[in-house]
């Protein structure tokens, strides 16, 4: 096996160190050892895996046997749950810019993650963040070979599981020493029971189709040339197939495959006053043979551009509070961003650090419904469902769907909110405050650490107005509140996708890092509508800022559409409830929707451009063609 | 090592050296036709030069470098294999310096810790010489605003804060330009065969139960790169290395971790070591693996020592090597071991050492540390830098010294990082030499003068020269992982684990007596400020009067509780 390099996974996930530094270690509650009734920890034999012939789950069962029954250390508890994940992944990216190639990179890796608890369901070794702990020679993750052998797995499961016991007994004994230190220890048990599911799907063989994607990728991209004064564009396709294995000593054993195709590009251009500005297109489908061919997604760019050009021409936003409607997919951009840190019903960790704290509360990681079921979240009419089981909605395939969730628990619908009131949040097996059980919602990205994340997230209202009637509503609104004209945004930025470079990225991170208490959120597309004569002005350079959950509690006016709006959600969550925290790419994010009509929200602040723009080129743009 | 996308590797064929060789003897002679690459950096350096040299603050130095890496990797661990890749990608990276050559935008300042990264950015892989203008055009622009605000702070700094004499020597040296188009390479790699072979390498490691863990890593690199600056040089030079690396892990029953490492490197596909060389190899590092599992942990112990030729090639790298890099002997922050001892004797009179990165073979053995041109367009220079013992100067880049005005070609980096001054092929040599048999009669003799039990033979040393991959070490620390005493009354070699050398390695070079005849090399990466940069050291065999050592901390992780699944006698019959 080969140790997963941090920079490794830092590129393939393009977020901040933060997020990685809390990895393993994000789970919640712990509890005193003689409060309360300690669920019998259940040990069944792993059943031999059906598919006889996959090499892969006979070494994990064999392995995960051998470990189960004779892994102890002298003086010490056996484990008393040991979970194995494997991912067998094959990647072909492709990037091209102005009709030219910049990189074309095809890899198959697997890679494994091995959970090892000792303790019971009431209070185990995990949920805890300590400065000490074990420092194994290899760790608990790593790379393995992908010949789907036996043997060399084998080995590499024997090893790591070695080293995630002596992990978890370490960590067992430094947090029970931290909770006799405290005066009330927590109650909630550390992990919770399910049902044990054996699902062996077929394995699902890459099928890169006949396209040619790297001259698919330059004449997509050639689309750009006709944009002298964009400064660059990188146009990515990413087709990526893989398999999960999951194994645990419950009896769990799940094999599936899993597929998806995406289109990601980013053009950035500057104003002529040194703003600098940028614009993306994204488009995700299951499969590469799904994916638009060439001629459609130059057509796509060449939108994108065009957009980008005229928001180039656009005047500078002034500063604003009054109404905004969030138009189609803005209204969806805008609830990942603001919902789900508050959807997840699982504790934070247990953490003998006060930094840790102080971290998580920086970047956003409590949740604002935590504790706040049975009272009134959103407006009486609307309702909120999350639903993984779904493969459709209006004949739009939804990325979000899957049987069963990273943890090996049936997918489940779950309706978080009805009527406006609060009533269920999702959860893995990392039990919270008001819910213990798991819903079927954990999920991760390249074994990352299971979190509870939406999946297809549905905001149904009833009483939508048509698009007319909203429009009407919108400039009534404005006019009321005595303005002139009033905002209405039709795509949010996604810092993700729309950076180029990773000094891009970081600007962002500077920018938006600093709003999290504070609600900011960034428009890329917003125009100013006028009350005189309904006339759509583009406008650039605003923030919104102190947009929370709780501003949805009342919402004007909605429509009567459902726009689908797809996306990756970014796994790490650092700076939750923030377009950082809620967006990823393909690489390294997970499949994600909302379906949510347009919004109409009164009292939005909106901040004008107040930096000092750069100062121009001294030098001209060369050129772009001969 | 594990290569990164962004390592880099100076090597040269000996077909491309004598070509390139062959045009700097005979400068003027007719040029290859100028790459696209060189083309759209010409152009964009005269353009950008032409504006930035007359704005506020003013540009005085324009560079441009483009690495254009096609690389492939073939890795295996216990007997299946890790990665079968093969990328081409290339790397831009622009330099615009602000100010004047005395005093510009990267002067260091006292209080803060230099960034040793440098920016850039991936440009196409296809000659479209208007999209790389276009990222060309691009990057100078970001770069002179960096470099703009960073002479800001400079100067402000300059007003407020004492200046210490190195502080004093300019901030760029004046090179002549070079101009050199030599021919492109390329690498054709059939990862079928080598997909076989770390199979078969690793499959062969586990045989032993005492091998947790082993990886072999087979790299092909072809390297075109291409440099342009406003002060007329313009190069294109290109290098390929073939490299397998053969790693394993192990546990002695205290929980010390036991690894062993082995390279081969080679230029033509035809000098691949053949299989049967390999899995010697790998006998070798097994038998040594499970000796240093059962070995005795050294007790505290000074006394002579002899290092052989490997040992002490990486011995002279780190402890000496690394402190003649020039850079070293401005920054306030380091221990400037040698910075005013030019002119002194600091090792014995029969010893020479000499950087010599021209050289590309040593008795037809490859050296890893050749190259023709430095990462700052100069060419590289034998310097010669202790003679019969006494110091004569340092390894330079153009960053000069208040008495080293020019570069002497050793301005290195590793792709994403400043170049600073860097070892290449480091070669020592001595003018007292013994055959090794001698060699190691002489150590005999010394303990039984010095009324010592044992004397310590080091056959192997790590250093932050051979680093993996997983744990990068210390740049200086000097480890030393196969250790034997001698003794001196006739028993057999004892192998001993978990030497740590005590106090200041450098003293122990002031102790030499005497040196081997035969100069062993030693290929390796070497990781510093300026990342991975690949080197050479040559040295023959020496013994030291005196070294001190003490025993090394183990880790708390105790080897594995069952055992490897291969080897469990309760689980017979599962090995598939």
């Amino acid at each position: 096996m080969r140790k997963i390099s941090v920079i490794a996974l830092l590129a393939a996930l393009a977020f901040p160190v933060v997020a990685l530094a809390a990895r393993d270690k994000n789970t919640a509650a712990a509890h005193d050892k003689d409060a309360g009734l300690a669920a019998k920890p259940i040990m069944v034999q792993a059943p031999v895996p059906e598919a006889e012939s996959d090499q892969t789950l006979r070494a994990m069962h064999d392995e995960m046997e051998r470990s189960r029954t004779r892994l102890q250390l002298p003086g010490v508890d056996k484990p008393f749950y040991i979970e194995y994940r494997l991912l067998d992944i094959d990647v072909r990216s492709v990037t091209s810019s102005f009709g030219a190639l910049i990189a074309t990179n095809d890899t198959r890796n697997r890679f494994m993650s091995i959970d090892v608890r000792v303790g019971d369901y009431h209070l185990d070794s995990s949920n805890f963040v300590s400065e000490d702990g074990f420092q194994g020679f290899l760790g608990t993750t790593g790379e393995v070979g992908i010949d789907r052998d036996y043997n060399s797995l084998r080995q590499d499961l024997w090893l790591s599981t070695d080293q995630a016991y002596k992990q978890a007994v370490t960590q067992m004994s430094l947090k029970q020493s931290f909770l006799r230190s405290l005066t009330k220890p927590p109650e909630i048990d550390d992990f919770s029971q399910t049902t044990p599911i054996v699902k062996i799907d077929p394995r699902t063989e890459p099928d890169w189709t006949a396209r040619n994607w790297e001259e698919e990728s330059r004449q997509a991209s050639a689309a750009l040339l006709k944009f002298p004064q964009l400064n660059a564009t990188r146009v990515n396709y990413y087709l990526v197939y893989f398999t999960y294995y999951l194994m645990n000593t419950e009896g769990t054993t799940i094999r599936t495959s899993r597929h998806l195709a995406a289109i990601e590009a980013a053009l950035d251009t500057t104003a002529g006053d040194g703003m600098p500005l940028h614009n993306f297109y994204a488009v995700y489908v299951a499969k590469p043979g799904d994916l638009p061919d060439p001629a459609a997604v130059g057509q796509s760019l060449a939108q994108a551009g065009t957009q980008l050009m005229t928001l180039r021409q656009s005047p500078i936003v002034s500063d604003f509070t009054g109404p905004v409607l969030f138009q189609g997919a803005a209204s969806g951009a805008l609830l990942a961003q603001a919902l789900a840190p508050s959807l997840s019903g699982a504790r934070p960790p247990l953490s003998t650090m006060p930094a840790f704290d102080e971290m998580m509360q920086r970047m956003g990681g409590r949740s604002e419904w935590s504790g706040r079921v049975s009272s009134r979240v959103l407006p009486a009419t609307m309702s909120l469902i999350d639903d993984p089981t779904l493969k459709e909605f209006n004949g739009v395939p939804l990325l979000g769907n899957y049987e069963i969730d990273d943890e090996g628990v049936k997918a489940q619908r779950v309706q978080v909110v009805e009527n406006g009131t609060l009533k269920n949040l999702l959860m893995s097996r990392r039990p919270g405050p008001e819910f213990q059980t798991s819903n079927g919602h954990a999920r991760s990205a390249l074994l990352s650490d299971t979190r509870p994340l939406s999946s297809n997230l549905f905001l149904q209202a009833s009483g939508g107005l048509n698009a007319a009637d909203l429009k009407k509503k919108f400039l009534d609104a404005c006019h009321d509140d005595g303005h002139e004209w009033c905002l209405e945004i039709k795509t949010m930025d996604n810092p993700a996708l729309s950076s180029i470079r990773q000094e891009d990225f970081s600007e962002f991170i500077g920018a938006v890092a600093g709003g999290v208490a504070s609600g900011e959120r960034i428009p890329l597309v917003m125009y100013r509508v006028y009350v005189a004569d309904g006339r759509e002005e583009m406008v650039r350079g605003g923030h919104i800022e102190g947009l929370q959950l709780r501003s949805l509690r009342n919402i004007p006016a909605y429509g009567d559409d459902e726009t689908v709006f797809p996306y990756m959600q970014n796994p790490s969550g650092g700076f939750a409830g923030t377009a950082l925290g809620a967006f990823g790419s393909a690489q390294g994010g997970i499949p994600s929707t909302i379906i949510a009509p347009s919004l109409l929200l009164d009292e939005v602040e909106v901040r004008g451009f107040h930096g000092e723009p750069r100062r121009l080129p001294l030098v001209d743009a060369p050129p772009l063609t001969q | 090592m594990t290569p990164t996308h962004r390592a880099r590797v100076l090597f040269r064929s000996i077909a491309i050296f004598l070509a390139t060789g062959g045009f700097l003897a005979a400068a003027g002679a007719a040029q290859a036709p100028t790459p696209a690459v060189l083309v759209a950096m010409k152009d964009e350096l005269d353009r950008s030069m032409a504006a930035m040299s007359k704005g506020d603050p003013s540009a005085y130095f324009i560079s441009s470098t483009v690495a254009d890496r096609q690389y492939s990797e073939v890795s295996g661990s216990n007997g299946a294999l890790l990665t079968s890749t093969e990328t081409r990608a290339r790397w831009l990276e622009v330099q615009t310096r602000v100010g004047t050559y005395q005093l510009d935008d990267t002067h260091k300042l006292a209080d803060r810790q230099p960034s040793w990264t440098s920016p850039g950015t991936s440009v196409v892989v296809d000659d479209n010489i208007p999209v790389l203008r276009r990222e060309i055009w691009l990057e100078t622009n970001r770069q002179y605003r960096a470099a703009t605000e960073a002479l800001i702070k400079v100067r402000t700094s300059q007003q407020v804060q004492v200046q210490t004499a190195e502080g004093n020597a300019p901030d760029f040296s004046r090179e002549k330009p070079h101009v050199s188009i030599g021919p492109r390479v390329e690498i054709k790699v059939d990862r079928k065969p080598w997909e076989e072979k770390v199979r078969a390498y690793t499959a062969a490691f586990s045989k032993s139960p005492e091998v947790l863990n082993s990886i072999a890593t087979f790299t092909a690199l072809g390297m075109n790169q291409y440099q342009a600056n406003t002060e007329g040089t313009q190069l294109a030079f290109g290098q390929v290395h073939y490299r397998l690396e053969l790693y394993v892990q192990s546990k002695a029953p205290d929980g010390m971790d036991i690894n062993r490492y082995a390279n081969f490197d080679w230029l033509n596909p035809k000098d691949a070591p053949d299989d049967k060389t390999v899995f010697a190899r790998i006998q070798i590092m097994i038998a040594e693996t499970e000796a240093l599992d059962k070995a005795p942990l050294v007790d505290p112990y000074a006394g002579p020592a002899m290092l052989t030729g490997r040992a002490a090639a990486v011995f002279f790298h780190e402890v000496f090597g690394h402190r003649a890099e020039g850079f070293r002997q401005k920054d306030i922050n380091e221990g400037q071991t040698f910075t005013s001892k030019i002119g002194e004797q600091i090792l014995p009179d029969f010893i020479s050492i000499k950087d010599d990165p021209t050289e590309a073979a040593l008795d037809k053995q490859m050296l890893l540390g050749n190259y023709a041109f430095d990462d700052e367009g100069v060419p590289a220079e034998k310097v010669q830098l202790v003679d019969h013992g006494v110091l004569k100067t340092f390894l330079m880049s153009r960053s000069p010294l208040v008495n080293i005005p020019q570069s002497n070609g050793h301005g290195r980096r590793q792709l994403g990082f400043v170049p600073v001054a860097r070892q290449g092929n480091l070669i020592v040599s001595s003018s007292k030499a013994v055959t090794n048999d001698q060699l190691r009669q002489q150590l005999i003799d010394l303990v039984k003068a010095q009324g010592k039990p044992f004397g310590l033979l080091i056959d192997d040393i790590a250093g932050g020269f051979t680093f993996t991959g997983r744990q990068q070490p210390q740049a200086f620390q000097v480890l030393p992982l196969v250790v034997y005493k001698v003794y001196a009354d006739g028993r057999p070699d004892q192998l001993v684990r978990g030497v740590d050398i005590v106090g200041t390695p450098l003293v122990s070079l002031t102790k030499i007596v005497a040196t081997g005849d035969t100069p062993d090399i030693f290929n390796g990466y070497c990781g510093a400020e300026s990342g991975s940069v690949p080197v050479a050291a040559v040295a023959p065999a020496i013994l030291i009067s005196e070294m001190e050592v003490q025993k090394k901390e183990t880790s708390t992780d105790k080897p594995p509780i069952l055992p490897p699944p291969g080897h469990d006698p309760e689980n017979k019959g599962q090995r598939q």
